[in-house]
């Protein structure tokens, strides 16, 4: 999920993969900023299984020692769709997921990729 | 013994098994989560990767040979061992894996942990973006193998916890034989102690330090009982010599009221038949000197006059006894010279069989008194002894000694100088040797003793300030021991110059 007015067309899975493990990827010049979705915990299980496809304990590690060797940055964390949308909103370069119920036809916002379906 | 280091035993193990109950099931339970949730963690982590890898494999596949690929790659997931349901759905169109797999029902969704609906596979379903449309990867992966690992891995804990109980109990048994075998030798020897064996010292040897301390203050308290026993059996022996002294010098005072007593009841009786015997004496004389020296009459009035003189000088003995005689004046005088006289005189009279000897010193041994007294006791003593050895003959001893502070229980301390006659005859019996100093007590026939003796001694020594004093055993003959006090140089010297003046 990116902003209708985000540059990026499409990411592929190991894209994905990378801006959520907080490393530096760049579309057409600009570093993509990754917003972590924590408004409910399916959510979250398809994020470690489907997104960054480990454990959550493996990707908390992983996040630390990509900071602790500047390498990575930590994601920034939303806890509720609504700030998700907002952030998105309010920046071009933001990525995101959330349910496709929530996306609803929001015409400011743009899905690039589907992650999963039950 | 048994019974403390077995109740000692159950107690620790007791204890032990308490707190094993307590802390081994929830260190069982609490190993086992981390164990279960350790491989539950590497199992999704490596499924989670395999199946991203061959989620992205498959996106990238081409369009045109996209079936066969994708088949190859299920093929390939498969023959990797984890997986045991591979296929892709594309609308109404299903590709499976070629090599065939035990049926298996898969589940509406997806599973996100270890174990999730207990179907003994991990279901994970991959959205595959492939142009304008999805396609949907499913695969299954074995959750079997981990579950056996954890199964062994439990084991294995329960193993370790049950080998860590026995090794407890073990060291409870030890523990309790450890401490309770300095225990029961503490308890034994206090044992012994109470029942009056003080004397074995306390000492048990232990790694334990309370146990040392324990040992320490009770050999400690032995040793304070000693002391008080011995402080308590030192006062009891004390009391009894005290207490023996006491009745002794009631014996001695009783005797010696009992003699004065005696002494004063003839010595006035003495003095009467003095005055009586004067005017006999006066009168058989008178009436002698008037009849012929060879009448019948002559013969009698002799006889008469010679009893009455033996009569004269039985008073004088009673008068000596009793100290109504006229004493006279008191002089320092040398003891040897007047036992030396005396001892002439017996050597006269004594029997051949009777030998008698004098050991004397050098030096002179001055007493204080008056002499032909001193003279009267050696005739006593000396005539009693060899009365005694008259028939078996012997050994008559004269000692002169000075002595300091005799071991003598009836002699006060001081110096004395003393007069030992000791006969070698048939001895004293013990129950007549508590009256030999009393008047009138005699064990001779009747007629051939007066009693009168030992007691006129006694009472001259008293005079003198001594004391005098008898041991005999019976069959091995009697000593006398006569001490009299050494008189210091100041009454020397009054002596003297009152000697000079009279």
């Amino acid at each position: 999920m990116v902003p209708a007015d985000s540059p990026v067309r499409e990411l592929d899975s190991v894209s994905v993969r990378k801006l959520f493990l907080g490393r530096p990827v760049l579309v057409n010049g600009n570093q993509l900023h990754p917003l972590r979705n924590r408004s409910d915990a399916l959510l979250d299980e398809v994020f470690f299984q489907h997104i960054v496809a480990m454990s959550d304990s493996n990707y908390d590690r992983q996040i630390l020692i990509g900071v602790n060797r500047q390498l990575a940055l930590r994601p920034v964390e939303l806890n509720r769709t609504a700030e998700v949308v907002a952030a998105l909103h309010a920046d071009p370069n933001a990525v995101s997921f959330m349910w496709q119920r929530d996306v609803g036809h929001n015409p400011e916002l743009r899905v690039i990729r589907v992650l999963w379906s039950d | 013994m048994e019974r403390l280091v077995s109740s000692l035993r159950v107690r620790l193990i007791g204890v032990v098994l308490v707190i094993l109950a307590a802390l081994v099931p929830p260190l069982y339970l609490g190993i086992s989560a981390i164990v279960r949730e350790g491989y539950a963690e590497r199992f999704v982590n490596s499924l989670r990767a395999y199946s991203r890898l061959v989620a992205d494999e498959l996106e990238a596949l081409d369009e045109r040979d996209f079936d066969q690929r994708a088949v190859a790659l299920l093929d390939s997931a498969v023959l990797s061992g984890q997986v045991v349901f591979a296929e892709i759905r594309d609308g109404q169109r299903t590709l499976a894996s070629s090599i065939a797999t035990a049926p298996i029902n898969v589940p509406a969704r997806d599973d996100f942990h270890f174990g999730d609906q207990g179907d003994q596979t991990y279901f994970i379903t991959h959205t595959l973006n492939r142009g304008d449309h999805a396609v949907l990867l499913r695969l299954g992966f074995d959750e079997v193998p981990t579950i056996e690992r954890i199964a062994a891995a439990e084991r294995s804990v329960l193993l370790v916890l049950a080998a860590f109980v026995a090794a407890s109990i073990a060291v409870a048994v030890w523990l309790s034989w450890v401490i309770a075998r300095p225990m029961v030798r503490l308890q034994e020897a206090a044992q012994r102690v109470a029942s009056g064996d003080t004397d074995t010292q306390l000492h048990v040897r232990s790694s334990i330090r309370e146990v040392q301390e324990l040992n320490y203050h009770l050999e400690h308290m032995r040793r304070e009982l000693v002391g008080t026993n011995m402080q308590l059996s030192q006062e009891i022996r004390e009391r009894e010599v005290s207490e023996q002294k006491r009745l002794d010098l009631e014996r001695r005072l009783l005797h010696r009221e009992r003699i004065a007593t005696i002494g004063t009841l003839a010595g006035g009786v003495a003095h009467e038949f003095n005055n009586i015997m004067t005017p006999i004496l006066l009168y058989s004389q008178l009436a002698l000197e008037g009849v012929p020296p060879d009448s019948a009459l002559a013969k009698d009035l002799a006889r008469v006059i010679a009893a009455a003189h033996r009569a004269r000088t039985l008073v004088t003995r009673i008068l000596t006894f009793s100290r109504e005689m006229d004493s006279q004046q008191p002089t320092v005088f040398p003891l040897r010279a007047p036992v030396e006289e005396a001892l002439a005189l017996l050597r006269e009279i004594v029997p051949a069989n009777i030998e008698i000897v004098l050991n004397a010193p050098a030096e002179a041994l001055p007493v204080l008194g008056d002499a032909s007294l001193v003279h009267q006791v050696v005739i006593n003593l000396c005539t009693n002894a060899c009365e005694a050895m008259r028939r078996s003959g012997g050994r008559l001893a004269v000692t002169l000694a000075a002595v300091e502070n005799p071991p003598e229980s009836q002699v006060a301390p001081g110096c004395y100088h003393v007069l030992e006659v000791s006969d070698t005859g048939h001895g004293i019996e013990p129950a007549v040797l508590a009256h030999v100093f009393e008047p009138f007590f005699t064990t001779r026939e009747v007629g051939e003793g007066t009693g009168l003796g030992l007691s006129v001694v006694h009472g001259i020594v008293r005079s003198m300030g001594g004391v005098i004093t008898v041991h005999s055993e019976v069959g091995r003959g009697a000593t006398f021991h006569v001490y009299l006090p050494a008189p210091s140089v100041q009454q020397q010297e009054t002596a003297r110059l009152a000697s000079a003046a009279g």
